[in-house]
């Protein structure tokens, strides 16, 4: 269908996603950015998967049943992490209200 | 298809008992669980305990059946059940490592067990996948599981920074093995491995996008199992988490990534393996100089642990270079599990809160207090060390032998230095236990029956499966055999 | 072309929003660029024939996933730079790693030949997955469901204990 489009525009614009995902994972250094980072990562496989499936009549729909259960990964690591990001700030401000406590005592 | 038709999946029971078990007594535990107070929960334990008692059963079940299930998804090999065997061991004995100290560190329980259950039908996935979905949803059901109890201890910052630390980096790696397998996939238009090797020896795939494929998954498993440049995360998550998760994550995570790494790349990338091969090699050696290089200078013993278990994973990366010795893999995997869930339950007898007792100076002295401990912790560290006639001695004897028989001479020379490197800080312990004058004081509660029996298990299993091999031997034989069969013929299903 | 035309614009949004997120030194703006990200792949879902993954990309990553890591960041935000590595890579040498694997993969897909002619057919795909899901890919939804169950359990025991620290 996509006159003058071929695979290779895909997988290229998904490899461009993959490293910026990279590079925003190596130099970040809060943990949500890092966990943003992630996100690219995951889109970029995505591409990958459904243009493949796309392109090679074969594959079926192998590709996007792929897709949906990376996109549901996503959704659990989001979760998990944010609750590990959450617990930790929780514990940074603890902490202080602890320190709070010592003083007073 | 139009209505719901079990058999047109290849649908069958008996691959799945093992983990149908486990996953229904994960629920049962929370559902037991909500019940009882979070101080109540070594009984949660013990049921754990039973969860893992009937799926050991079931697969017993299952050993000598090589069947497939789900038109090829899910491999009931004897390569599987060795796997959840070890893995269902290594399980046992963590939890009974948990049973008193999940209480005396106020450790939730019934959510507690069952995150361990999840974390072992994963594995059992990871061991069973015959395709690259079930591997990748299998490493992630782990994966999410280890994730939370890494991050339990609720009163240390520590541990959730452990948790934070492995969630990233193992997030991370997901990614690029997702992207691997993405690739692998347009390569070869599949996901199955069957048909994924029959591409590979067709030569109907697409080369360059295999070799990234191939490249990308070597980078993804290599942060599973914790080799260099890729085991960053290592030793802050084994020192903060939890101890008996840390012997967990030791032994049962690196048990599935190993896994499912050499069921992929030996057997189902084989006929690729020239372009895998000398990647492995280069990652075996760096991972065991890193690693014992590195455990020289720790003086936490969680942290030589972690040191040490990264070193053993490039061990068992010198046997995955070498396409016949596959089954010494599997016999060192077993024979460094055992070793290290030992060596993590006597660090939970010593272990007080607050991270004291954690030191290897604080081992001074040991062999006078508690001569038993001290002599079972001797037996680890000889065999991590490779002495004969423990288990480790002779598992690196399998590994070293096929390599050198597939000749990678210089990748053995390299690995028998660092198995003399190792020995410094292995009898560096066996030295402050027994040579070293000190008053390691013991909390009675750190003494537990269920951490005791654990010790005496592993120490149990070090010695008997390093003077009679010959069994354990075979089993991974014919576990590997199993595996690496002729091809299953690819069961049509409907679509 | 008008394939072609829309394929760049959304490659444009996409990647410029990707840019943001990676290089923005104020985590709300990468966080907000992601949306673009998102939408930009969810058109590239559309234009590969994927009706149904678009869908799941709106509603998934930008209803959900988006939208709980918007309110982490804003929730956090005292704690900015939450130091969790020692092994933080400067820009500079992430940019040289990120282009020189770049480069190797760029080279590696140009030499790629394509064997397959041909692309799928432009159908609704929405009955072809849920038919995929309870046929050949039962196993993986069941499992699906059991990741699901695990992070949720895990996601609880985290926060409830968070909470319960603070109480």
């Amino acid at each position: 269908m996509p006159a003058g489009l071929t695979l290779n525009h895909f997988v290229i614009l998904s490899l461009a996603l993959f490293l910026l995902g990279s590079i925003c994972v190596l130099t970040r250094r809060n943990a949500i950015g890092i966990l943003l980072g992630i996100e690219l990562i995951l889109n970029a496989a995505n591409i990958n998967y459904v243009a493949f499936a796309f392109f090679n009549p074969a594959a079926h729909y192998d590709g996007q049943v792929f897709a949906i259960f990376v996109i549901m990964l996503a959704a659990a690591e989001a979760v998990i992490g944010l609750a590990i990001v959450l617990a930790i700030y929780n514990h940074l401000r603890t902490i202080d209200v602890a320190a709070n406590e010592t003083l007073k005592g | 298809m139009n209505t719901l038709n079990l058999a047109n999946l290849g649908f069958a029971w008996l691959p799945l008992l093992p983990l149908i078990a486990v996953a229904v007594g994960a629920a049962i535990i929370l559902l037991v669980g909500v019940r009882l107070e979070d101080e109540d929960s070594a009984g949660l334990g013990i049921l754990a305990l039973g969860v893992l008692l009937v799926s050991f059963v079931c697969t017993l079940f299952t050993i000598g059946v090589n069947a497939e299930a789900f038109g090829g998804a899910l491999l009931t090999d004897d390569y599987t059940a060795f796997f959840e065997i070890v893995i269902q061991a290594a399980a046992a004995i963590s939890v009974a490592l948990s049973l008193d100290y999940a209480a005396d560190n106020g450790l939730a329980g019934a959510e507690y067990y069952s995150l361990v259950l999840f974390a072992v039908l994963g594995m059992m996935l990871m061991a069973a996948a015959g395709d690259l979905i079930i591997v990748f949803l299998g490493l992630e059901t782990m994966s999410i599981a280890v994730y939370a109890l890494a991050g339990f201890v609720r009163r240390e910052a520590r541990s959730s920074e452990a948790a934070l630390k492995y969630f990233l980096l193992g997030a991370f790696s997901t990614g690029f093995l997702l992207y691997g397998i993405a690739l692998i996939y347009g390569a070869t238009g599949t996901v199955h491995l069957d048909g994924i090797r029959a591409a590979i020896v067709a030569r109907a795939a697409s080369q360059p996008y295999l070799e990234l494929g191939v490249g990308l998954m070597v980078i993804g498993f290599g942060f599973k199992v914790a080799a260099a440049p890729f085991h960053a995360w290592t030793p802050d998550a084994y020192e903060g988490a939890p101890t008996p998760i840390t012997a967990f994550m030791a032994t049962g995570v690196k048990l599935a990534a190993f896994a499912s790494f050499v069921r992929v790349f030996m057997i189902y990338l084989g006929p690729a393996a020239a372009q895998w091969s000398g990647v492995l090699w280069v990652l075996a050696a760096l991972t065991m100089t890193v690693g014992n290089v590195v455990a020289l200078v720790q003086d936490n013993i969680k942290r030589m642990l972690a040191y040490s278990a990264i070193a053993h994973a490039g061990y068992a990366l010198v046997g995955m270079t070498a396409a016949g010795s596959a089954a010494a893999v599997l016999y060192y995997l077993v024979a460094y599990a055992f070793a290290t869930l030992g060596a993590f339950a006597v660090v939970i007898v010593l272990e007080r809160r607050a991270t004291a007792g954690l030191r290897i100076a604080d081992y001074r002295g040991l062999a006078q207090t508690r001569p038993g401990l001290a002599a079972a912790m001797t037996l680890f560290m000889l065999s991590l060390t490779g002495v004969p006639p423990l288990a480790g001695f002779v598992g690196k004897l399998y590994v070293f032998a096929a390599a050198v028989d597939s000749g990678h001479v210089p990748l053995v020379v390299i690995a028998v230095i660092n198995s003399a490197i190792s020995a410094y800080y292995y009898i560096g312990v066996i030295v402050a236990m027994y040579m070293q004058e000190g008053t390691p004081e013991i909390e009675p509660s750190g003494a537990s029956p269920g951490v005791l029996i654990g010790v005496a298990i592993a120490a149990l299993a070090v010695v008997l499966i390093g003077i009679a091999p010959t069994p354990y031997m075979n089993a991974a034989r014919d576990a590997f055999a199993a595996a690496a069969g002729p091809p299953a013929q690819a069961t049509a299903f409907a679509r | 072309m008008i394939a072609v035309i829309v394929f760049w614009t959304l490659a444009v949004i996409t990647v410029l929003s990707a840019m943001i997120t990676a290089f923005s030194r104020n985590i709300v703006y990468s966080a907000f660029a992601l949306l673009g990200s998102f939408a930009g792949v969810a058109g590239i879902y559309l234009l590969l024939g994927a009706d149904f993954l678009f869908i799941i990309q709106i509603f998934i990553y930008i209803g959900g996933i988006l939208v709980v890591t918007i309110f982490a960041v804003m929730l956090t935000q005292g704690v900015a730079d939450m130091n969790i590595s020692n092994r933080i890579v400067g820009l500079i040498p992430a940019a040289l790693i990120a282009l020189l694997a770049g480069a190797v993969m760029l080279e590696a897909i140009l030499r790629t030949p394509w064997p397959h002619p041909g692309t799928a057919a432009l159908n609704p795909t929405t009955h072809a997955i849920g038919n995929a899901f309870l046929g050949p890919f039962l196993l993986p939804f069941e499992i699906a469901s059991v990741v699901l169950l695990a992070a949720l359990i895990g996601a609880i025991v985290i926060s409830r204990q968070a909470a319960r620290a603070e109480a």
